[in-house]
């Protein structure tokens, strides 16, 4: 009973403490809200209106048809016709087009005559997702392109080998439905990757900050002459924190929602019971890199080794899948990752708690033992 | 003169003491750009795939062995009586692929067989290079169908320019490389000078000889001198590691990364004579250096896919011109055509910041 007492008198006086810091308060609001709306609108990987540049040395109604085919799409726009080859690559080599085509003096010619016709594509593949993309998006348009002239009738393809069925074989064609995301809208994945990202980052800072505060003030000196223990004296720093944290959680679920109109196909509890993990295991990060430190400030610079690994190796911005293999592994080992899972598997896609329980049994032992170990660390410190 | 090169010696000296600093300016960086550019990619490789085959025919297994064979996907198996949503949902796998029945009656009779492909796409980029990947296979497979020459009137040959290979390091380690230098040399160029105003060292600067313009430029060219050392360090790296070249003419290069020190140099600066306080102006470097650079300087996404609205902030932000050079010099060897503009404006940002700074300078003086 005592002990109750003694550590909601703790946590009163953290609280107060935190209340009084306005620049504390601020930066719990201000800067999570900025940045989930910055990424979510600054980062889009969809790859589309590439500047096309085309050489037509064929100038015949056919070429003009394949070459409208690609400008009409949304996957490239015209960006000018050159009159040679050479004036094309230069215009790609000083990067004032993304892809070239072209359209050989026979093409006519030769599609009538039922002969097979190249076509050069050039994609600057500097950047290889834009590449990867592109040569689908031109692959498809040629093969649309194929498919208009045969159902026109301007290749009689099988018409030379006598028995018509006979020889004729049959086509695949995949029919593709994108489930959970039919807009294909990269905001949502990015805006909810984001989100463990922030967690753990403004939860370790604010928490760095927050432990920090009493060694630099030379009060923990003050404090280890009360009667509480330091366990008592961790948990009432951590429990303000941790219920201030989770008011930012409420106002990021917001700002998905409101800004990006992410859905919420499941449960709203399922998130925020993550997120709290989440949240605990961001404060044993910052707690445990502030008690490596003599200072604010360096702790502050302490983050900038741990926040890029924590933040990269979560498959948050890009997917996991992308990585090298060995590197795949060791992200496991993230509570982003777990995070991030779980929160795109409720929200987008409705999933439940009987497919995403590992996830959370691995962030409730990250949590236990990070706080674990900085509740030690600290104790040890505090010796 | 002198008083300029003795005020740089004297920022070296405090940086050469400061361990943590010379941590951060030389090692940090390196690594960043080796694990960045390894794990920053969007070409994904051996997804997890299911394939439902209701039709059982010789045919429809030779189809699912044309997409196991391909280094895209790995097929995971799974029970053909639960569904293949559930597959999805608990992220047994990215797509699914659904062969119908009568796939392998309706290919010998000469007929189309329509195949259905479900994909997650809570990973939109994910799922658009899912779609690419089966497209690509199917094509192939359909080509194997009909033994003949391609029946096809016009054929794509599509050529890769600059980066054959689709190496995502290639593309990003160059970002990176201008992230870091955007990034730890005004660190500790803000952190100096907040530090003259937190501990009011910057009255001893007033009563001697130098003037603030000196005094700035003597700070200035130290931290240039870090950035530029910080820059042949990653430089060496991007071109063992990742095997990039240089592409052309190296002068826009050299000359852009001289300004470009110069740039990020006097924008520590200025952050640390606006801001006295050294806490809060890691926050604004971290800010400016981090968040800038990394959201709005094209550095993973293209920057045409910004809405308008935020678009215009990134042609002040520095780090785009120099991502734009770097990656010039590096890939394509557009050379000075295609980038004098570049130069140009980091230069003018640069010159900004330095006034910005002898501005902020002087105020500094009337506070103190």
């Amino acid at each position: 009973m005592k002990r109750t007492s003694r550590l909601r008198i703790l946590i009163r006086k953290e609280f107060n403490q935190i209340r009084r810091d306005r620049r504390l308060m601020v930066s719990l609001v201000v800067p999570p809200t900025l940045q989930i709306l910055l990424f979510g609108f600054a980062l889009d990987s969809t790859v589309s209106n590439l500047r096309l540049g085309v050489v037509d040395y064929s100038h015949t109604p056919e070429s003009r048809e394949l070459i409208s085919s690609f400008t009409e799409s949304k996957s490239f726009r015209a960006s000018g016709s050159y009159r040679s080859v050479n004036e094309l690559e230069r215009a790609i080599s000083e990067s004032r087009l993304d892809a070239g085509m072209v359209v050989p003096y026979p093409f006519a010619r030769e599609i009538h005559r039922g002969r097979t016709v190249d076509v050069q594509i050039i994609l600057n593949a500097a950047n290889a997702n834009t590449a990867t993309i592109g040569q689908g998006y031109a692959a498809g348009l040629i093969q649309a392109y194929n498919g208009k002239l045969a159902r026109e009738g301007i290749r009689p393809v099988f018409r030379d080998t006598g028995g018509f069925s006979a020889t004729k074989t049959g086509s695949v064609t995949p029919v593709t439905a994108f489930l959970y995301n039919p807009g294909l809208v990269n905001a949502w994945f990015i805006v909810t990757g984001t989100f463990g990202v922030l967690l753990i980052l403004n939860g370790s800072l604010v928490a760095s900050t927050a432990m920090i505060k009493e060694r630099e003030a030379g009060t923990v000196e003050q404090l280890l002459m009360t009667p509480a223990g330091t366990t008592e004296i961790v948990v009432a720093k951590i429990v303000p924190i941790f219920l201030l944290l989770i008011t930012m959680v409420l106002i990021a679920i917001g700002v998905m929602r409101l800004a990006f109109s992410v859905p919420v196909h499941g449960s709203l509890v399922i998130v925020i019971s993550g997120a709290a993990l989440c949240v605990l295991s961001g404060i044993g990060i910052g707690t445990f890199i502030s008690t490596f430190s003599k200072s604010a400030q360096q702790s502050q610079l302490m983050a900038f080794f741990v926040n890029p690994p924590l933040a990269v190796l979560s498959g948050a911005l890009t997917p996991v899948e992308a990585m090298p293999a060995w590197m795949q592994p060791i992200t496991w080992l993230n509570p982003i990752r777990h995070f991030g899972i779980i929160t795109r598997a409720t929200l987008l896609k409705g999933s439940g708690i009987d497919v995403l329980w590992p996830h959370f049994l691995a962030l409730i032992a990250f949590t236990v033992v990070l706080i674990a170990i900085s509740t030690w660390r600290f104790r040890k410190q505090l010796g | 003169m002198r008083r300029i090169w003795a005020q740089t010696r004297k920022e070296l000296t405090q940086i050469r003491r400061d361990r943590l600093a010379l941590v951060l300016a030389l090692v940090l960086p390196l690594a960043l750009i080796l694990l960045l550019s390894t794990a920053i990619s969007l070409t994904v490789h051996n997804l997890p795939l299911i394939v439902q085959d209701f039709d059982s025919s010789s045919a429809s297994r030779r189809f699912a062995d044309a997409i196991r064979a391909s280094l895209s996907f790995h097929v995971v198996s799974w029970p053909s009586d639960r569904s293949a949503d559930d597959a999805l949902l608990a992220n047994a796998a990215r797509a699914v692929l659904v062969i119908p029945k009568n796939f392998g009656r309706d290919l010998a009779r000469g007929r189309t067989s329509e195949v259905q492909l479900l994909v997650d796409a809570t990973d939109s980029n994910t799922a658009r290079i899912v779609q690419g990947y089966i497209n690509q296979i199917t094509q192939a497979f359909n080509q194997g169908l009909s033994r003949r020459q391609s029946s096809d009137a016009v054929r794509a040959q599509i050529r890769l320019w600059y980066n054959p290979g689709r190496d995502s390091p290639k593309f990003y380690s160059p970002g990176i490389f201008v992230l870091g230098i955007s990034m730890f040399p005004p660190l500790l160029a803000a952190l100096a000078m907040s530090k003259e105003g937190e501990q009011k060292t910057i009255l001893q600067v007033y009563v001697s000889s130098i003037t603030a313009a000196e005094f700035l430029m003597g700070k200035i060219f130290a931290f240039m001198i870090v950035a530029l050392c910080e820059w042949l360090l990653s430089l060496v790296l991007l071109l063992t590691v990742f095997g990039l070249r240089i592409a052309g003419d190296p002068t826009p290069l050299i000359v852009s990364s001289v300004l470009y020190a110069f740039c990020v140099a006097s924008f520590g600066t200025l952050i640390g004579a606006a801001i006295p306080n050294q806490g809060a102006s890691i926050q604004a470097v971290s800010l400016g250096g981090f968040l800038l650079v990394f959201l709005l300087s094209g550095l993973i996404f293209p920057i045409e896919n910004i809405p308008a609205g935020l678009r215009w902030i990134s042609n002040i932000v520095w780090g785009k011109y120099y991502i734009e050079i770097v990656r010039d010099a590096l890939l394509q060897g557009g050379g000075w055509p295609s980038m004098w503009f570049s130069v140009v404006m980091i230069g003018v940002i640069g010159l900004i910041f330095f006034a910005l700074a002898w501005v902020h300078m002087r105020a500094m003086q009337v506070s103190a």
